[in-house]
């Protein structure tokens, strides 16, 4: 079976490579963005079969702005979105939730190995 | 005798008579009406006087009338002011908080994540003195986290004070939600989590959920916290007030902790409170978990208790009505 394929939205490169190397050990193929503009050209070419996205980005594009245009678009519509950030006010969950992101979860709640229970339990 | 002689002696002409009352009328005419007239001037120059000093009066009266309405106009300005400074400093302190959390929050990810890859032998192989040393750490930074967290919820109580969103929720699935963080830190901790739902389904309660997910999430997380390792903390969800005239549903959390002192009972969900013996247990919490969590039940008008569980700890108990009036 084909590995699954997660994009990692993310522009602090340490928290990054952290995310990258646990799900890569995890057995999922990682790829990643460090910014909105990068990560809206990437996903209609990759067509990852989940993202996580950070809403605070660098560049013109935030990641309500990604998660616009993934929503916008019937190749990836469908394609679940995790919003891992940490913000987390009433308004920037609500915001997120009804552009469609299918979970939101603040980075300083989680460890890792909750991420990937969470990645397991949408892809199932 | 005398007075008849002089009965005797008055004039008996007609005309002298006629002539004396004549004068007499005349006299009279003349006294009264001088006499009218001087009382008249008299009155008047009172009235004038009485009239002059109203006036002085009522100047004064409307002199005073004026400097309190421009007391009362540099006070509306002062008012303004103050109030456009206070909307400002609200404003400034909420985007401070939520831009220093935010900025706060980043680093302490990467710390937390780190710390716990490390410590699960996930970056190489580490021995149970290393482990237990990165464990630490990772408590002190969840720590730090659990603060920042306390500061940006008081911040949107407070700013939110009016925006409640209530909507028709599926309570277990938001409950679920809730329980899946603590499920991870319960066992980090060594504490037992027992957990019982409802048999049946529960119809959909009016609430606003990131408001109950912080009541929730108060509660299990002092249940955590207060209760030793090996201890048991049991929540149940609980159909049993449903079919009241006022139906709801009903959490209860049950730790096996430190208990709370009967002589602080009063006090518990009072602003900045904090049980001398949890202070003595956790050192670093703020007093305002309860505060905020009783303040969210009450304006769902539900209503939030607590009483010692037999055996040791305590049973905090909160209900949610099905429906909101307001709706």
């Amino acid at each position: 079976m084909d590995k699954k394929k997660i994009l990692i939205v993310e522009d602090d490169e340490f928290l990054r490579s952290l995310n990258a190397k646990k799900l890569e050990s995890e057995g999922y193929a990682v790829s990643v963005s460090p910014d909105g503009t990068s990560a809206i050209e990437l996903i209609p070419e990759e067509l990852p079969d989940l993202v996580f996205l950070d809403l605070l980005l660098p560049g013109g594009k935030d990641g309500f702005d990604v998660l616009t245009a993934i929503k916008a678009d019937e190749k990836t519509k469908n394609i679940p979105v995790v919003v891992f950030s940490n913000l987390g006010q009433a308004e920037d969950i609500k915001k997120a939730k009804d552009l469609g992101a299918i979970d939101f979860l603040i980075k300083a709640n989680f460890t890792l190995d909750d991420v990937v229970t969470k990645i397991k339990e949408i892809l199932k | 005798m005398f007075w008849s002689d002089l009965v005797a002696k008055l004039p008996t002409e007609p005309s002298v008579w006629i002539a004396a009352l004549g004068l007499f009328g005349v006299a009279f005419f003349l006294g009264y009406f001088w006499q009218d007239q001087s009382t008249r001037t008299r009155w008047q120059v009172k009235q004038e006087m009485l009239k002059n000093q109203q006036i002085i009066e009522l100047e004064k009266v409307n002199q005073n009338l004026a400097a309190k309405n421009r007391e009362l106009y540099a006070k509306e300005l002062e008012l303004t002011i103050a109030n456009k400074h206070l909307q400002a400093l609200e404003a400034a302190k909420s985007k401070f908080i939520a831009v220093t959390t935010h900025q706060l929050r980043t680093p302490l990810s990467a710390v937390k994540w780190t710390l716990d890859l490390a410590a699960k032998g996930q970056l190489g192989k580490v021995d149970e003195e290393q482990k237990s040393f990165l464990n630490k750490g990772l408590i002190s930074v969840n720590r730090v986290i659990a603060i920042v967290n306390e500061l940006l919820r008081v911040d949107s109580v407070e700013t939110d004070q009016v925006v409640y969103c209530f909507q028709p929720v599926n309570f277990i699935k938001l409950f679920d939600e809730v329980l899946f963080e603590f499920e991870v830190q319960a066992k980090s901790k060594g504490v037992k989590l027992s957990v019982r739902r409802p048999e049946t389904d529960l119809p959909p309660i009016d609430l606003d959920e990131t408001k109950i997910k912080m009541v929730m999430e108060n509660l299990f997380d002092n249940a955590i916290k207060y209760t030793p390792v090996g201890g048991l903390v049991e929540v149940v969800v609980s159909d049993k007030r449903l079919n009241r005239a006022e139906g709801a549903i009903e959490v209860t959390v049950r730790d096996s902790g430190i208990g709370i002192p009967s002589e602080e009972k009063n006090n518990i969900f009072q602003k900045f409170f904090r049980a001398t013996n949890a202070i003595k247990a956790e050192p670093d919490g703020s007093g305002l978990g309860l505060f905020i969590a009783h303040d969210i039940v009450t304006r769902h008008n539900g209503s939030m208790w607590f009483e010692p569980a037999a055996g040791g700890g305590t049973i905090f108990t909160f209900t949610l009505p099905i429906h909101q009036k307001t709706l």
